[in-house]
This record gives C-alpha cells, structure tokens and sequence, in this order.
C-alpha cells in the first residue's frame, strides 16, 4: 500500500522523512514485550496497530512525529493497555 | 526589542461552514489577512447537506402530505402523485440559492484565501494543507462534525445511509429502519414516510426526542404512529444488522426481548461526534472525543487558537455557530471579550406539526432544583384550530414562582414562527403576564401563547 504522508520530526521540524510501517511495528513489539506479552502476541498486536494506523494515515499528507505515537497510542491501547502506556511513556521511563 | 515574528495570515479559519465563515468574513472586512480551509465542500453542512436540503424536501413532502389530506376541505386530489427526481431537482435549486453552498469563489472575492483539503496542525502557529505549510498569529476552529456509527454487530459488513446520504438517495426505500430518535431521526422518519416508505424509528430511551420536555415526543410519536404509519420503537437497541437478499435483517433488543425486522436500507441518526483529527495535540490544545475545551470566550487553552460551532460538542444548532463564529471575531479583534449567550437560543425540529423550544425544559428546571410554575395550553381551544381543522398541538411556557418565563416547548403548525415571541420574552425576562397582555390576533395559532401565558398561576 503506497501512502504519501510525510513525516515531520516534532522536536526538530526540518528534519523530514517517509513513514516507516517496520519502525513502527518494531517499537510496537518492544513496547509490548517490555510488559512481558508473549512474542507471538506482540508481533499479532504490533500488525494490527499498524494497520489500523494506515487507515488513519491514508487521508493524512503530512504528519509529525508526535502524532504517530499519540495515535499509535490511542491504537494500542484496545489491544494492550499496558504496553500502550509504555509505549507513550518510553522516554521518560528508565 | 524582543523579535516580532511574521506569520502568513492573520487569521487562519479551519472549516468553511457556520462557525468559520462569519469571523472569516467579519475579519478580512477589516483589512486582516485571512485564509479559510475546507476539507469538504465550501459552505460546510448546513447548507450543502443538512438543514437547508433537507427542510426543502419537508417542504415538497408537507404540500404532498396536505394536498393528499384535502378531500375533507372538498378538494379533488385523489389522483395527486409525486416525481421524486424533480423532487431531489427542487432541493438542489434550494442549496443553490442559498448562496452559501460551494461558494469558494464568495470567499476569494472578499480577498480570502482559499484552501481545499484537510488542515493538520504542525505547531502551536503552523499547519499543514496539502503539504503546504501556513502560518498565522490566530487560529480558528469550526470544523464542525460528522455523524457517530454507533456498535452495532455487523454495520461494517452492510451500507448504510446517514442523514447526508439519504438525500442522495435516487428514490425513498420501501421499508428504512431509522437508529436514533432525536431531531434529524424524526425529521426524516416524517419526510419517508409521507412519500410511502415503511419508517421503524429506533430509540434507546422511552421517548422520542429525549431532550425536549416529554409532552413533545408522546404527541410526535403518536402522530407518526397514527399518522404516517411510522412503527415507534422505543426503548428499543439495535443490536445488529446482517444482509438478507437485497435487504437487511434488523436485530433489536426491548425489554430484553430480542425481536427482527427486515427492511430495505437502514439510517444511522444516533447523534454527531466532533471532527478533533487535525494534530491538536501538536498545538497543544486540549479536547477530548466529546470536543475542543473553550473558555466562555471561546478560547482554547492556548491564546491564540479560538474554537466556534459544532467542534465544541454542545448543541449543534447552525444559529449557535454563527453567533459564535462572530463572537470569535470579536475577541481576535478587541481587546474587550464578549460571551456566547445562549439563554435564549431557540431550537426548533421540522416535523408537521413544528416543534420549537427555547429557554429551560421542564426537567432541566427539575434537575437544577428551580421553583416553577407552568401552562399548557392545547391546540384544541384556539379558534384557528378548528379553521385550520388540526387540533395535535400544545404550547407549554415555564416559569419562575414570580411568573418570569423561563422556558417554552411549542408543537403546532408554525412553532418555528411562533418561538421568537418566547424566546424575546426569556431573553429579556418578561412575565407571563406581561405576554398575557399583549393583543394577539385572532384566528392566528400565537393565540395558544396567550392562553398559555394567561393560564400560569402566580
């Protein structure tokens, strides 16, 4: 599926680049493992956050960062509750 | 000196419609640069694809609707039919009249800049628009709504209409299961089922339009029931909906009781849910599902971004909106701020006979624990009831235990003419005896106002 939004850094805005579906299933997965679901389950919950995330990004042309793990988030958060905190809090968590 | 920064615009107005145009017009006329941005059709949803479309097809079914009711004023219309086609022309002439449809072009001629697609906020003072990025020292937000899919087993696997696309319609469906009993429901329960379809009207509470005061929906139910042959389901849950042939088999729980029904199209009318999917949240700016949070100046928790119409999730009235919309441009313009007042904001339903309210309902005034007095007076013991020969109707005025109004339901031809003298009354205090007093003509159905005005005891 070929889906034009540009993604925006947040914290710097000149940086810009296309959205990467791996780099969000992979932070997906982390953020799920991180609260201890099996693996299997991970990778079935990180596929379905991405997809549902694509539908909300198909009408979307530009993005920024911050949107992609609130709405990441939002997404998650049917699937795992836990994971979903972990995954909007993971830089503040050590 | 600190650094002044240079944005694009002076004001950037996300949505086109009732909340956005007002403030964008009343603020490009004084010089400011303003652009305006729309991800529909210009003009936004009252005009395009709620209100004004769907009163002019109310319009065409009540002449029908009388027309075909004449034999017992000795008129001969037995052989009166209808060509919906010319019928859906009539409605496109009515948005095109307006002016306010599609009128991209109004807005570049008053030196607005036009956007079409769908704005994203990327700063707090940026946004995006088909990757165009604009800036502006004020925002405002009136992108309005859309209507809310409620959960119901099976609606992602069949069509559905909505009230935008039922007007789309080629011809009226034969049977049309209707979910939602409010304003737009009983709108379009009465329009359907005056040009022959088989209405069921679903409602999760024990009334139809559960936020006017109780009398209003008993008597609407049991004029589409008598009426119109609507079959008035409430304190009925759709629970889930599968295709059957060409139609759809309807499953609804009542009571706990689980019984079907088979129709031909279903109409989702349970209600509207704002449209907050614009990256608020890279501008900061608080909401929730329910809508953009406003001070009583109609300011988000960040300065310089405004919100007006239905994107704050309160009533939804185009009328509210526009008087938001300018107050909004008020507050960017002037330093003193001014409040929406709604006290007296009358809100009127289409159906024949019209339902108008305004003010306080009867259970808000239980609800806020207020001391009140109260008047009904029926249809039947005015004079142009029986000119008219229509006799289902009342009008109902509240007031405080010193006779000040606090609130009207109107149902009767005309309420929506008739609220006005009311909704003067509420917003300026007036007592029922002071209405009371007031000449109204004979023969005309503000008689009943009177009566009712009379009729509260102090």
């Amino acid at each position: 599926m070929l889906l034009p939004a540009v993604v925006i850094s947040s914290s710097h805005p000149e940086k810009v680049g296309k959205y990467n579906r791996a780099r969000l299933r992979a932070s997906v997965i982390t953020a799920c493992l991180s609260v201890c679901t099996p693996e299997g389950q991970a990778e079935s919950t990180a596929d379905a956050v991405c997809d549902d995330f694509e539908v909300w990004l198909r009408n979307k042309q530009e993005v920024t960062t911050r949107d992609i793990v609130i709405v990441s988030a939002k997404l998650l958060e049917k699937y795992h509750t836990e994971a979903a905190y972990i995954y909007e809090q993971r830089h503040i968590i050590i | 000196m600190a650094k002044k920064y240079e944005f694009d615009y002076d004001l950037i107005v996300i949505g086109s419609g009732a909340g956005g145009s007002a403030a964008a017009n009343i603020i490009a006329s004084e010089g400011k640069r303003v652009a305006i941005i729309e991800a529909d059709t210009f003009g936004g949803e009252s005009p395009n694809w709620s209100d004004v479309p769907t009163k002019a097809l109310l319009h065409a079914a009540n002449l029908y609707d009388e027309a075909i009711h004449g034999a017992k004023f000795g008129l001969r219309s037995s052989t009166l039919g209808y060509n919906y086609p010319s019928i859906r022309a009539w409605k496109d002439l009515a948005v095109k009249r307006t002016g306010a449809g599609n009128n991209r072009d109004y807005y570049e001629k008053q030196g607005i800049n036009t956007f079409n697609g769908a704005a994203h906020f990327i700063s707090p003072n940026e946004i995006t628009v088909n990757r165009r990025h604009l800036s502006a020292s004020n925002f405002l937000i009136a992108t309005g709504s859309h209507w809310m899919i409620p959960e119901i087993t099976g609606i992602d696997k069949i069509k559905y209409l909505t009230p935008r696309t039922i007007l789309e319609e080629i011809r009226p469906p034969k049977s049309l299961m209707i979910v939602g009993g409010g304003e737009s429901g009983v709108e379009i329960a009465q329009l359907m089922a005056t040009f022959g379809t088989k209405v069921y009207l679903a409602e999760k509470t024990e009334r139809l339009l559960p936020k006017c005061d109780s009398e209003a929906g008993e008597l609407l139910a049991r004029i589409l029931t008598e009426q119109k042959g609507v079959s008035v389901l409430t304190q009925s849950r759709v629970v889930s909906i599968e295709k059957e042939g060409l139609g759809k088999r309807v499953i609804i729980s009542r009571a706990g009781v689980e019984k079907s029904v088979r129709v031909d199209e279903i109409l989702i009318a349970a209600g509207r849910m704002p449209n907050v999917d614009l990256g608020l949240e890279n501008a900061g700016v608080k909401y929730s599902p329910a809508g953009i949070e406003v001070n009583d100046f109609l300011q988000t928790n960040v300065k310089h971004i405004f919100a007006a119409g239905d994107v704050l999730g309160r009533n939804g009235l185009t009328h509210n909106a526009i008087l938001e919309s300018r107050v909004v441009a008020n507050n960017i313009l002037h330093r003193n701020k001014v409040a929406p007042d709604y006290s007296a904001t009358p809100e009127i339903i289409f159906t024949n006979p019209g339902i108008a309210v305004v003010g306080l309902s009867e259970d808000d005034c239980i609800k806020r624990d207020l001391q009140i007095n109260k008047a009904v007076a029926p249809l039947n013991i005015i004079a142009r009831s029986n000119t008219s020969d229509f006799r289902d109707g009342f009008v109902k005025i509240i007031t405080d235990k010193k006779g000040v109004i606090l609130g009207a339901t109107i149902v009767c031809p005309h309420a929506g003419e008739m609220i006005h003298e009311l909704a003067l009354a509420v917003k300026y205090g007036l007592t029922a005896t002071q209405v009371a007093n007031t000449p109204h003509a004979f023969l005309s159905w503000s008689e009943a106002i009177r009566v009712a005005a009379g009729n509260i005891s102090i």
